[in-house]
Parts: C-alpha cells; sequence; structure tokens
C-alpha cells in the first residue's frame, strides 16, 4: 500500500500528463481542420486530372506511346515515396503505413527498392536493416511545399525517362473520416491504365490540340506534382486527425487513474485516522484499567 | 431548347463551376474555339485567357484562366487550371502593379527563362484587366 504523500504526489503528476493530452488534443483539432478542408478541395482536381491522363494514355496507339507510359518491367529496380509523420502519439498511423511498406518491399524482393523517405518515422524504421535509402527529407511534413515537390517530381519523372527505374510507387495513408484512414499505395510510374471507361473511348478517337505529344510533356508533371502533393495531404490529415484520437483516448484514461487514484488516497487516509484513533483508545482503555 | 452538355471548372483549391450548360468558348494554345453540345471528343491545353460560359437561361459567365487543360468526352467537360478568377471578383488594382512590375522586368531583358517569366506574368496581368473592363 502507498502511502498518502506517494499517491498525492502520483495524482499530481497525472494531472499534469493530462493537460498536455489535453492541449495536445487541441492543437491537433485545430490543425485537422485546418488541412480537412484543403484535402477534400483538392482531391476533385487530382481525381479528374487522372482521368483525364489515364483516358489519354489509353487513347494513344501503342506504336506512338509516350516514353512516360512504356513499362519499364526490364528494369528491376522500384522507387518508393514513403510518407510518414515526424512525431509519434498518434496510435497506430506510423505502424500501418510502414508495415504496409514493408510487406510490399517483402513480396518484390527480386527488384532493387530504392526508399525516399518524407516524415522522420519512415527513415527511422527503414534505416535499420539494409534498407536502400536513396532521399530523406528531414524537414517537417507539414512544411513540405508545393515547390519542392515540384523538384521532387521533376527529377522521378527525368530519372524514369533515363531508365533508372522501372517502376514509382507512392505509400501514404488515405483520410477517410476523422475515425478512419487506410494506408495506402498507388503505383505512379508507369501509370496505371484501370479505371478507365474504355465503352466511351470506343466512340471516337481523341482530338489533340496542338498534339498528343506536347499534351503529355505538359500535363504529365503535373499530373506526378499533384498526386504526390495530394498525398501528402491526405497523409497529414489522417496523421492529425489519428493524433486527435490518440489524445484524446490518453486524455480519458489519465482521468480515470486520478479517479482510482483519488479513491485509494480517501482509502488510505481514512485507514491513517481509524489506525491512530484505535490507538488513542486502546492507550485510554490501557490508562482507566491501570 | 439547344441541346446542353456539363461542365466542370477545377482548381487545385475548389471546383469553381458545376453546372449544365448550352455552350462555351476557351482559348487554346492554337487558338480560341467554341464548344456546343456532342463534341467530338477532345483533350487540349490552354493559355492564358477568358473562358466563356453560357449557361441554359443564356446567361454568360466569363473567368481568367492561368492555362490548363480541357477535356471533352461525351457531353462531359472538364477544364483544369492552377488558378481561375471569376468576372467581377478581379482585383484591378493589384492586376494594375502586376502589369506594371512584369512591364519593368520585360525592360530589363534578362535570361531567357526570366524573361518568359516575365511574359507570362504579363499576359496573366492583361487577361484579368480585360477581365474587369469587358
Amino acid at each position: 500500500m502507498l502511502s498518502t504523500k506517494e499517491i498525492k504526489q502520483s495524482i499530481r503528476s497525472i494531472s499534469s500528463i493530462k493537460q498536455i493530452t489535453r492541449a495536445m488534443e487541441m492543437v491537433a483539432a485545430s490543425r485537422l481542420k485546418k488541412v480537412e478542408s484543403r484535402v477534400l478541395a483538392s482531391r476533385a482536381y487530382t481525381e479528374r486530372m487522372q482521368q483525364v491522363l489515364s483516358h489519354l494514355a489509353s487513347s494513344i496507339p501503342s506504336e506512338r506511346s509516350h516514353p512516360l507510359f512504356t513499362q519499364k518491367e526490364s528494369v528491376p529496380v522500384i522507387k518508393i515515396v514513403l510518407i510518414t509523420a515526424d512525431k509519434g502519439l498518434c496510435g497506430a498511423y506510423n505502424n500501418n503505413i510502414i508495415q504496409t511498406t514493408a510487406k510490399f518491399i517483402k513480396e518484390n524482393t527480386g527488384n532493387t527498392i530504392k526508399l525516399i523517405h518524407i516524415g522522420k518515422k519512415g527513415n527511422l524504421y527503414f534505416s535499420k536493416g539494409g534498407y536502400t535509402i536513396e532521399k530523406y527529407y528531414p524537414e517537417n511534413v507539414e512544411k513540405f511545399g508545393y515547390n519542392q515537390v515540384k523538384t521532387l517530381a521533376s527529377q522521378l519523372i527525368d530519372g524514369y525517362e533515363a531508365g533508372e527505374f522501372g517502376q514509382l510507387h507512392i505509400f501514404f495513408t488515405k483520410f477517410k473520416t476523422t475515425m478512419q484512414y487506410s494506408p495506402t499505395s498507388i503505383r505512379l510510374l508507369p501509370i496505371e491504365k484501370d479505371a478507365i471507361k474504355t465503352k466511351v473511348i470506343a466512340k471516337g478517337e481523341y482530338i489533340f490540340e496542338p498534339s498528343a505529344e506536347q499534351i503529355i510533356e505538359h500535363l504529365f508533371p503535373k499530373y506526378i506534382e499533384t498526386q504526390i502533393y495530394q498525398c501528402i495531404l491526405e497523409s497529414l490529415t489522417s496523421e492529425y486527425a489519428a493524433r486527435r484520437v490518440a489524445m484524446i483516448a490518453a486524455t480519458e484514461n489519465a482521468g480515470e487513474m486520478i479517479d482510482e487514484l483519488t479513491r485509494s488516497y480517501n482509502k488510505a487516509r481514512q485507514e491513517t485516522i481509524t489506525k491512530e484513533l484505535l490507538e488513542v483508545i486502546s492507550g485510554a482503555e490501557a490508562l482507566i484499567k491501570g | 431548347m439547344a441541346k446542353t452538355f456539363k461542365i466542370e471548372v477545377i482548381t487545385p483549391e475548389k471546383v469553381v463551376y458545376d453546372d449544365t450548360v448550352q455552350s462555351i468558348t476557351a482559348e487554346g494554345t492554337e487558338g480560341s474555339f467554341g464548344v456546343l453540345a456532342d463534341h467530338a471528343s477532345m483533350i487540349a491545353e490552354l493559355q492564358t485567357g477568358i473562358l466563356t460560359i453560357s449557361d441554359v437561361n443564356n446567361k454568360t459567365v466569363r473567368f481568367a484562366l492561368d492555362g490548363g487543360f480541357v477535356e471533352i468526352l461525351a457531353n462531359n467537360v472538364i477544364v483544369l487550371t492552377d488558378t481561375c478568377t471569376k468576372e467581377g471578383e478581379v482585383d484591378v488594382e493589384k492586376a494594375m502593379a502586376e502589369k506594371a512590375s512584369a512591364e519593368k522586368a520585360l525592360l530589363k531583358v534578362g535570361s531567357g527563362v526570366e524573361k518568359e517569366k516575365a511574359k507570362a506574368a504579363l499576359k496573366r496581368a492583361n487577361t484579368l484587366l480585360k477581365l474587369a473592363n469587358k
């Protein structure tokens, strides 16, 4: 049994932890609000762009196919862009996406895997165990702006055209609701040709203005940029949502612990009083008898 | 009534316009073109310029677009653009200032890239002013 003094001390420290988790919850909630509207707004743009590009990809005759659409399966190198958080305390958020990535790597052991990390946690995990980390952006995920995405995208496209790697995948956490987010991966290069309504296309060939090649030349980098940026936004939103939920749970748990400790504190105090009373009474009785 | 089609104008920030319309006129890199219902499938690149939409009630709405792409497929038109300003929402003072600074930059004539940048900025400002003055 702990003494009343010790119990009081732990109540005090748990209260201060509770205050911190509560503050973190509020911070996460306000950030979530900011980024959530942005992610939902830009989703329409990204989806439409993907749609236009996959129409474009499927309507070009294969003999005229642009190098960016052609499969380069002969190059056994897969590049992975992994987006994680910089900090923990957000439930299973980091672990889920890291495990999804690790599983993918295990399934593709025949290829050389090169990792590009945005976010500290992913880098921390994959820096052990002999993975090739090609690049790590030590800046905050939050501050990873569109200009940086642009540079990264153009480097990736150049590398792909030069035949440095055969596939490019991006691993991120897709935001659904504030309680739901799922680790997801997209193959960015070569572009996936699914989700194409072939029926509609069959109606007639597309007219390209000025030319299919030039549109690809301009649309493609934009597509990669918006995809990567969208993935970062999705991940950020999921991270804040996850952190908020984790912190709400932590605050609740701290409250429960405080309640429990208060009860045992009262019990301990009562016991000391009873003990002291018993001592006084037995002392008095001894005097009367004597 | 004339045949209609669906159009969406989308920027990374929001869906600017989403409605059924009668016709649109856009400025492609090869010159401006009009679109009516049952237009052939097409993907075109747009230059900085004005997009005119004529809705089902024959009312026109105009937007200044900063380049972009348009896809026409089975009476569905998608316009993707980086920035888009609606008629009546142009900040004339800001556009004037941008025009002046772009003109100044053009006079200096730096390297090729800078010149192109200044040219693009000037065109953007001019388009905005054109939209504001009608």
